[in-house]
């Protein structure tokens, strides 16, 4: 099949500016870790029924959004390099690129029809150019469907902030609206490391982020498939597997579950005989001195949970459930100190970072998404707009090469459900949308090829 | 040490005797009287009240003779009352204020110019020169057309701006004047660029639902003055119609004249002129001069057109791409002096004091006779009125009014501030800073003020109300959530 013309029809550009002045010349660094994930990019995309912005140009919902981007100083900036060579966000008040498009379908069609692939045209993928001091680092897109329906895209460089700073930004941009207090106020301050040392060489972390910056994969095409589990089968799934694991989480229990079949459909590994799972977790609240949720920067660790050939193949569903979930919940903070450690001794003379390398990658990445449930509600689904919650939430990772990425996140239907975004190379993805172990949990498909 | 103590003993003794000097031209009708009632007084104690008595039976008083000099008298007295000029009130005037996405901050100014200008980094570079030196701010807005990459300056984006504009500020006017629409009997809307068939005013009419025998008006092409020009069309049909209330609309429209080339003569309204628009309600009716903010004394209109370097000092024309905009010559500056000589020659005699007057006559015969190398002498408008509305048309045309009129940083706070937080508005800047002088607490009862504005042709108008109650500050103007800032220093160069 040749490639199909977009049904996304970008119309018009345009820059959106905060409603005050920031204070002049005010120059926000950028952390360690920041740097470290310049490679990637992030997307985030919001389905609504209805879309809440009425006229454009002079709706007073944009007034809204200029309010709350008047709280993200960095967030209108543009990026600039210091003296060291490193980058900063200079907080000029440039404002965010919107571009606007029409899709010629309605939502529920394209829910139902479009691919992965075609979601990406949703948001904007913009390389950043090599002086980017007129180059918008957050953009915004809004699809309007037929029928009224909208998708708002917002992307950003990974450089900027991690998909929780994204998703909190949406979230206080839809409390704003409504005239809310925001709940998760921007937070600036980057962590500072308690006063301990921390030995660098006998950290998971790090010899795994060693490992990394040597390994180059080959690019090859992905797809992009959706499953939608119900909290019901999770429930049971979980109750299936107690006895083994009696603690596991969803994520714990998913992310085993795709790991395994990925694994199968894969095939035996001719280099090394063991199977590695790259897991991404977030670190504000396991920090000793927790960040604030609003901490607008990167808070995540990348850990590797490694299984040999044997295990792997004789292991039941409960066993790497359980491995998975000593392995997340027995992350200490000193592992994310290390981290910065080490990448603090990466850097070049002059103070000035290392080039940034895959961080989503090279092996099977598993990101957990769980600590955007508060409570019992999903964070991500309480960005109401006139009383009505997204339809769907997608979130994309620009630039994750390597065996493929996951991604479990909350699902609209509260308590253990959850919606499951993998990406694959195209035929992987093709066979795991057939697999029958997945298919025995009814899951609910979403922008997969037909 | 000695050396100074002279000079400074010198000044002071200058400004005892100019100030003497003022008091006696000026008051010089009532110092000749006081003698002339004392003698008379006098007169009268000498002769003793008999002899008054006697001199009064003298006069043979005929009943026709009494008749005919009070009819006389009374028939003085109407034609003085009938033949004097209506008074003109300003009862009150609405500014808009833009709302905050339609803000330009110069780093998205600069970067749009950037982006759209890709092939002429010279251009951009002038661009950036001149806003770094043009004393707005960053609270400036461009109407939502120009924030789009590239602009879209269709149209309906035009009449959609002229509709927010227009009629926010009549909205704010009806509110705050308590006005019913269908009481305007005449209505006057200047824009300049923007003139759409069927007219502003009939949009105006529209929207409000207005009488169908309303003498309606459109002005456009006038420029910056155009404001002034209303003003002074109004007053000349309030004296023909009595008891009338007539609003007058002075706006100018930014969407369809951003100018989309690289021509650097046309390149500098793009970075001075801004969204903006007021509302003003004149009436002659006498229930509204208790309550009007302002009473109109003079409105003064000097035409340098006849001149051909004036007429084209403001030209709009193609660029060699074909894209039309608005040029501005190099000589701009000179000619707005010498507008303001001529409009000050007219309007000096009209509001200066006699002492001023005198001094000025004194200068001018002796530099004709005596010798042509006196220095002109400028008469100090400052004792004329207590306020200055200088058109915010750019810095340079503030500094240059400041530095011809010898006038203080006060003075001419009103207008820098203006154009820093709201930029050229056109023909509304005037009302801005009228709003700002009111909102600071400054206008008095009594107090005299003067607009001036500068507009394509080559035109200098002049208008001075004089205010008719003190005007206590508000919430409902567009100041409001800034005043406390302001006045700010606005640098020579801002660093972008």
């Amino acid at each position: 099949m040749g490639d199909q013309k977009s049904r996304v029809n970008v119309h018009s550009v345009l820059t959106q500016v905060s409603s005050r002045p920031s204070a002049s010349d005010e120059t926000y660094p950028l952390t360690r870790l920041d740097h470290a994930m310049g490679h990637h990019t992030i997307h985030v995309i919001f389905y609504y029924e209805k879309s809440p912005f009425g006229s454009f140009d002079m709706d007073p919902i944009r007034v809204t959004l200029s309010e709350v981007l008047s709280s993200y100083p960095p967030v209108t900036g543009r990026l600039t390099r210091d003296d060291a060579g490193n980058w900063a966000v200079k907080c000029n008040d440039a404002g965010v690129r919107v571009l606007r498009a029409r899709v010629g379908i309605t939502l529920d069609e394209w829910l139902r029809s479009a691919d992965g692939n075609e979601e990406r045209d949703l948001t904007v993928w913009e390389d950043m150019p090599e002086v980017p001091n007129t180059w918008s680092p957050f953009r915004i897109q809004l699809n309007d469907f037929e029928g009224g329906g909208v998708a708002i895209g917002l992307s950003c460089t990974h450089m900027h902030g991690d998909l929780t700073s994204l998703i909190l930004l949406f979230k206080a941009f839809s409390e704003a609206h409504h005239g809310q207090a925001i709940t998760f106020p921007p937070f600036f301050k980057p962590p500072a490391p308690p006063d301990r040392k921390f030995s660098v060489n006998n950290s998971k972390s790090t010899s795994y982020l060693e490992a990394k910056l040597q390994k180059q994969t080959p690019s090859v095409k992905m797809s992009t498939a959706t499953f939608k589990f119900s909290d019901s089968v999770v429930k049971q799934c979980l109750s299936e597997i107690h006895d083994k694991c009696p603690d596991a989480s969803p994520f714990d229990l998913l992310a085993a579950l795709f790991w395994i079949r990925v694994v199968h459909l894969k095939g035996p590994k001719h280099d090394d005989h063991t199977h590695s799972l790259s897991l991404c977790v977030d670190f504000r609240r396991l920090l000793q001195e927790p960040l604030p949720y609003g901490y607008f920067g990167n808070a995540l660790n990348f850990s590797l949970l490694s299984l040999n050939e044997e295990e792997m193949d004789c292991s039941m569903l409960g066993r790497v459930a359980e491995l998975v979930h000593c392995h997340v919940s027995g992350l200490k903070e000193e592992e994310f100190w290390a981290t910065l450690h080490w990448l603090d001794l990466q850097k070049e003379e002059g103070g000035k970072y290392a080039p940034p390398f895959a961080m989503y990658g090279p092996e099977f990445t598993c990101v957990s998404m769980e600590h955007m449930i508060i409570g019992d509600q999903p964070v991500m689904y309480s960005m109401n707009f006139d009383s009505a919650k997204p339809v769907h939430v997608s979130c994309h990772v620009g630039n994750a090469e390597g065996e493929g990425l996951i991604l479990v996140m909350p699902s609209a239907e509260a308590g253990l459900a959850r919606t499951v975004m993998v990406t694959l190379p195209e035929e992987e993805t093709a066979k795991l949308c057939e697999d029958q172990s997945i298919l025995h949990l009814k899951p609910t498909m979403l922008l997969r090829s037909i | 040490m000695p050396q100074t103590l002279p000079d400074f003993s010198n000044s002071v003794k200058l400004k005892y005797v100019k100030l003497g000097y003022q008091y006696l031209v000026n008051h010089i009708l009532y110092l000749l009287l006081v003698p002339i009632m004392v003698a008379i007084l006098i007169e009268v104690l000498r002769l003793g009240p008999d002899e008054i008595l006697n001199l009064w039976k003298s006069l043979h008083f005929d009943l026709v003779q009494i008749l005919c000099s009070s009819f006389l008298i009374i028939f003085i007295a109407t034609v003085y009352f009938m033949s004097k000029p209506r008074h003109v009130y300003l009862v009150d005037y609405a500014c808009y204020k833009p709302p905050v996405t339609c803000r330009v901050p110069f780093a998205t100014f600069m970067e749009h110019s950037r982006l759209i200008l890709k092939n002429n980094p010279k251009s951009v570079e002038f661009q950036m020169r001149i806003l770094e030196r043009s004393g707005l701010g960053e609270e400036t807005c461009l109407p939502p057309a120009i924030h789009y990459i590239p602009p879209t300056p269709t149209m309906e984006a035009a009449r959609g701006e002229a509709e927010l504009v227009i009629f926010s500020a009549m909205d704010s006017l009806l509110q705050k004047t308590g006005l019913k629409p269908k009481d305007i009997d005449i209505l006057i809307v200047n824009c300049s660029l923007f003139s759409p068939t069927p007219s502003l005013s009939a949009m105006v009419i529209n929207k409000y639902k207005l009488r169908s025998n309303i003498k309606s008006f459109n002005l456009s092409g006038m420029g910056c003055s155009a404001g002034l020009i209303s003003i002074d069309l109004a007053r000349d049909l309030l004296q023909v119609h009595p008891n009338s209330n007539a609003v007058v609309v002075s706006t100018e429209i930014i969407t369809p004249n951003y100018y989309q080339g690289n021509e650097r003569a046309m390149l500098l309204p793009n970075c001075l002129f801004r969204m903006g628009g007021a509302a003003i309600l004149l009436s002659n009716r006498r229930r509204n001069r208790s309550r009007a903010k302002y009473r109109l004394v003079h409105v003064v209109r000097t035409h340098k057109g006849a001149d051909d370097k004036a007429y084209r000092c403001v030209f709009e024309e193609e660029d060699k791409e074909g894209k039309v905009g608005i040029s501005l010559s190099k000589d701009l500056m000179a000619i707005a002096g010498e507008a303001l000589k001529s409009n000050i020659t007219t309007i000096g005699p009209l509001v200066l004091p006699a002492s001023e007057q005198l001094l000025f006559l004194m200068t001018l015969i002796g530099r004709k006779i005596f010798n042509p190398k006196w220095k002109p002498y400028i008469p100090d408008f400052k004792q004329a009125f207590e306020h200055f509305c200088i058109h915010a048309g750019g810095r340079a045309v503030i500094d240059e009014l400041q530095k011809n009129l010898q006038l203080s940083a006060e003075h001419v706070e009103a207008s820098r501030m203006t154009l820093h937080r709201f930029g050229n508005t056109s023909s509304s800047s005037l009302w801005y800073e009228m709003s700002y002088i009111e909102e600071k607490g400054r206008m008095k009862k009594g107090d005299r003020v003067w607009q001036i504005a500068f507009g394509s042709g080559f035109k200098c108008n002049s208008a001075v109300w004089k205010c008719n109650k003190t005007i206590k500050t508000t919430t409902d103007n567009p100041w409001s959530d800034c005043i406390d800032r302001y006045p700010v220093h606005i640098p020579e160069i801002v660093k972008l």
